[in-house]
């Protein structure tokens, strides 16, 4: 983004400073929004345990019989006789300092906690995560506008991987290929091939979701104009498809992101249940039933950042594949004069024009282009699915 | 607490019912109950051992904190007790051998112990055990910022230890404690070495140094477990132990496998050479399958039980609780749920304690005419639309909350099984379903009529903290859940502390299982059995006291 807008800025000389002023707001604005959330989901996780009936100290004993001088020292070590503002306060005053605080049932440092089982989650939720979309794309790949026995089959798994519960497919798979089979460990799980068949159970859901989507996608834009116009320029079918209709189909795909995020994340708990897996799911449902929390809390400052990164990652992703999603497309405060290249919108999109293709061509190779309402609102195209977002470099 | 050692466990790992109780004063009774008993010695002990090999254990459940003195939790005992040695080591039949001290003696007052140590201890870091080491341990156990959940509990009125010289050490009591020896023999009152208990309690929660016949120095990690080696030094086993010396085994491996059917299938498919827990669904099938063996031990202590609150509502009323007694198939319940593996509880005691009366079990048998004529005779004759019983127009309810949440086990089947039941006499249960801090409060507010709840402990004074008045819960939590107060009885547990006639105590625990009968204090339902499964290439793994496997005599064949 940065590139792009100095080299508007180099091109439409004056406007430099503003553009300049505009990353640094963009960036302000996203630092804000993280703050925000994360303070939002802290805030809301100390209401909510704090709104509950029953006293946390007696969670905290359990059912222990313990002496008045213990149940004295557990309330002093955690400051559970101060008002709940000072509590909450005190929370955010240690957080700032980057002091997670000390888990009321694990003995341990919610940093160190979460550092021990941190990595085992991350590595499934990244295996599953770079399965389910090489899987989901090979799938929607090869079956899209295929003829009915083909894709039937792939249809019909689809539709099983998203209604099987993630722990029954987790079994099954645990009982053929581990305890029949012995082709992977049920236990040991921090080796690669233990993590096979966690990542499988996990990227099923997810995968047959995107598959279905990605297809769909695919489908819809193979019967696109400029899909006609790249088969009569003598591109073969698979070029069409993964070079002309899969980027156009990622679109709604990356949109259904952030709640692929949430799937993996709720999943994981039931997948290291059954697996065995070190992790942060089983870490998660024990806390919250000892309502421990600092152990909470710290597990949903993880989740909240997560859904930021991703989030990033998201807004990040649309401009790599949708070129007039780019800042240099869209933020351009006014036209700028003498610009040859016409701009194209979404409703007058002409995918065949050549002219129209140079918008995506970046910086480097056209000039500022100008939106078309003239504004500085980076609002995309009403319907992206009009034009082609990879004839860049084509034109 | 609670409940099993290694129960079934959905959902949470921090299972609040696992909380170990344990302990506690074994005394050498003559009668030890039938039924049940630990099955020690390995199944097929044929053989001599062999040295060397790795055995992998695989648990249901997941520790807490590695430091014994700190935590209550089962798993976490079992997780220390290969770890730290104790000053000595109890037996099923309730007898003391020597361990890390040699000898003892008790005052006539029974508020002073004197030890006599061995002196060629050394921890596994090389530090000596000592008498300073006995003071080191029992002072950090009792430290208010230990926080200790079980441990500093079953030394309550410790006032403090004299070193006398390196091998002589006095414990001191301000009353008499008859259950200290049980108590000081589990891995709870374990000693470690004196230089590590300095450190932070956190850090104890992941690593202790012991002298024990296993190192681990890797230390305990949640969600996966612990790995120890063999201490090659080790030479001062426990008296009752079945060898001397170093342990056969070169390492051990304790993995935590939680689901069910993952534990069961990791011991089928041989990628674990050993479980606890096998599901009661899966015993019969282990049993038939060549190459592997299913050992059971019986928890001592309380059964899992079924407790009314006999200070409000329609429990107040003993004829109330007789009815709900006698009026239910508690047997038939739990003989199809759990095929046999669990049997049906006949007591407030499991069998397999030290002192079970085995004469009280009639009592506990099931009669649904004399179910109803005692609910008619407590003026429940009125019948509601529902087909309730009422008396004065209010229907005969009782409210149960359950922790659903946190059930093994399958006792949410019990549950509903026990509300049908109680319908067939027109009693309606409602079974109420709070979270962990709503239970808790319910149970300390005496706001139910019902609870269940299984409590182990390697003594007969398990008594005195299920029916004992000091321990109705008040201000925090406690064990008498029936709320039952009697002076007479306390009177007996008072006089058992205080008597080492072993006789004497014998029938005074006899009297007082009688009484608690017949004020209809308890329901029993099961009596929790430690089932481990194993392959039939490991040898020699036995059971302690309190149903928990010893790896210390155990060998593998292959």
């Amino acid at each position: 983004m940065s590139i792009a807008l100095v080299a508007d800025g180099r091109r439409a000389g004056g406007l430099a400073v503003s553009s300049a002023g505009a990353v640094g707001l963009a960036v302000a604005r996203r630092v804000g929004y993280a703050v925000l959330v994360l303070w939002g989901a802290v805030t809301v996780t100390f209401t909510a345990l704090h709104l509950k009936s029953g006293s946390t100290v007696d969670v905290i004993i359990g059912q222990s019989p313990v002496s008045p001088e213990v149940r004295a020292q557990i309330i002093s070590d955690y400051a559970l006789d101060k008002p709940w503002l000072v509590q909450y306060f005190d929370y955010l005053g240690h957080l700032l300092r980057g002091d997670l605080g000390h888990s009321y049932n694990q003995g341990m440092d919610v940093t160190s906690a979460i550092g021990e089982q941190i990595l085992p989650s991350f590595e499934l939720m990244a295996a599953a995560i770079g399965l389910a979309l090489i899987g989901s794309v090979t799938v929607a790949v090869l079956t899209a506008g295929r003829p009915r026995w083909i894709r039937s089959p792939f249809s019909l798994l689809e539709i099983v991987g998203v209604a099987v519960p993630a722990f029954w497919l987790a079994i099954l798979l645990l009982t053929v290929f581990s305890f029949q089979l012995h082709w992977f460990p049920a236990i040991g799980a921090n080796t690669a091939r233990g993590l096979v068949l966690p990542a499988v159970a996990l990227a099923a859901a997810p995968g047959a979701t995107l598959a279905q989507i990605l297809r769909n996608g695919l489908e819809r834009t193979l019967d696109e104009p400029f899909v006609t116009t790249a088969r009569s320029r003598g591109i073969g079918e698979a070029a069409v498809l993964v070079r002309h209709a899969l980027r156009h189909a990622l679109m709604p795909a990356i949109t259904i992101a952030g709640w692929i995020a949430g799937a993996l994340l709720g999943g994981a708990v039931v997948i290291e249940n059954v697996f065995s897996r070190q992790g942060l799911g089983s870490l998660t449902v024990g806390a919250l039933g000892r309502r421990d929390f600092p152990l909470i809390s710290g597990v949903v400052l993880v989740a909240a950042s997560f859904y930021v990164v991703v989030n990033l990652l998201i807004d990040a992703a649309y401009p790599l594949l949708d070129p007039r999603l780019r800042p240099d497309a869209t933020i351009s405060p006014t036209p700028v004069a003498g610009a040859t290249d016409v701009t194209t919108t979404a409703t007058t999109a002409a995918p065949t024009a050549p002219t129209a293709t140079a918008t995506a061509t970046a910086a480097t190779a056209a000039p500022a282009v100008s939106a078309p309402a003239g504004g500085g609102d980076p609002t995309p195209p009403r319907s992206p699915s009009t034009t082609d977002p990879n004839q860049e470099g084509r034109g | 607490m609670a409940s099993t050692v290694f129960g079934l466990r959905k959902g949470g790992k921090r299972r609040p019912l696992m909380l170990a109780a344990t302990l506690s004063a074994a005394l050498v009774l003559a009668a030890c109950g039938s039924g049940g008993g630990s099955t020690g010695g390995a199944a097929g002990a044929a053989g001599s051992p062999v040295r060397g090999g790795t055995l992998t254990f695989a648990i249901n459940s997941d520790g807490n904190c590695l430091d014994p003195h700190q935590s209550p939790a089962d798993v976490d005992g079992f997780f220390a007790r290969s770890i730290v040695d104790s000053l000595v080591a109890l037996s099923d039949d309730g007898t003391l051998s020597p361990w890390l001290a040699k000898s003892w003696t008790v005052s006539a007052d029974q508020k002073t112990y004197s030890f006599v140590l061995r002196d060629d201890v050394t921890f596994s870091n090389g530090e000596k055990f000592d008498a300073a080491a006995v003071k080191a341990n029992l002072d950090h156990i009792v430290a208010p910022t230990t926080k200790s959940q079980l441990a500093a509990g079953t030394i309550a009125t410790y006032t403090g230890t004299t070193v006398i010289d390196a091998t002589h050490a006095e414990v001191r009591f301000s009353a008499p404690n008859s259950a200290f020896l049980p108590s000081l023999a589990t891995a709870y009152l374990g000693i470690e070495a004196p230089s590590t208990l300095k450190k932070p309690p956190a850090d104890l929660c992941t690593k202790i140094v012991g002298s024990g016949p296993f190192i681990s120095t890797g230390g305990y990690v949640k969600g996966k477990g612990i790995d120890y080696v063999r201490n090659d030094r080790y030479n001062w086993a426990p008296g009752n132990a079945k060898h001397t010396g170093p342990a056969h085994l070169n390492a051990l491996s304790i993995r935590s496998i939680p689901e069910d059917s993952s534990r069961y299938g990791a011991l089928t498919s041989g990628q674990v050479d050993a479980i606890a827990s096998v599901p009661p669904v899966n015993v019969a099938a282990l049993k038939r399958t060549p190459g592997f063996t299913i050992q059971t031990a019986a928890a001592p202590g309380g059964n899992y039980n079924y407790y009314p609150n006999t200070t409000r509502g329609p429990f107040t009323d003993v004829k109330v609780r007789e009815a709900f007694r006698v009026g239910i198939d508690w047997s038939t319940i739990v003989q199809k749920l759990y095929f046999g593996v669990f049997p049906p509880a006949r007591g407030p005691l499991s069998p397999s304690t030290v002192g079970y009366d085995k004469t009280i079990e009639s009592s506990y048998a099931y009669d649904k005419a004399k179910a109803n004529q005692l609910l008619d005779q407590a003026g429940w004759t009125g019948r509601d639309g529902q087909g309730y019983r009422t008396k004065d127009g209010e229907r005969l309810t009782l409210v149960h909350p359950f922790l659903k949440e946190y059930t093994r086990e399958q006792r949410d089947v019990v549950a509903d099984q026990v509300q049908a039941a109680a319908k067939d006499i027109g009693i309606e249960v409602k079974t109420e379903n709070p979270d962990y801090a709503g239970f808790l409060k319910n149970v300390i507010a005496g706001d139910y009529d019902l609870l269940d709840m299984s409590w182990q402990r390697a003594s007969p004074d398990a008594l005195r903290t299920l029916f004992g008045s000091a321990a109705v819960p008040k201000t925090g939590f406690a064990t008498n859940l029936s709320r039952f107060t009697d002076p007479a009885l306390d009177k007996i547990f008072a006089d058992a502390l205080n008597t080492t006639d072993l006789t004497r105590q014998a029938q005074l625990y006899g009297d007082a299982q009688q009484r608690i009968t017949a004020a209809a204090a308890v329901f029993p339902v099961y009596v929790f059995h430690y089932v481990l499964g194993s392959s039939t290439k490991v040898q020699g793994l036995r059971f302690e006291p309190q149903a928990f496997p010893l790896f210390y005599d155990a060998w593998t064949t292959r």
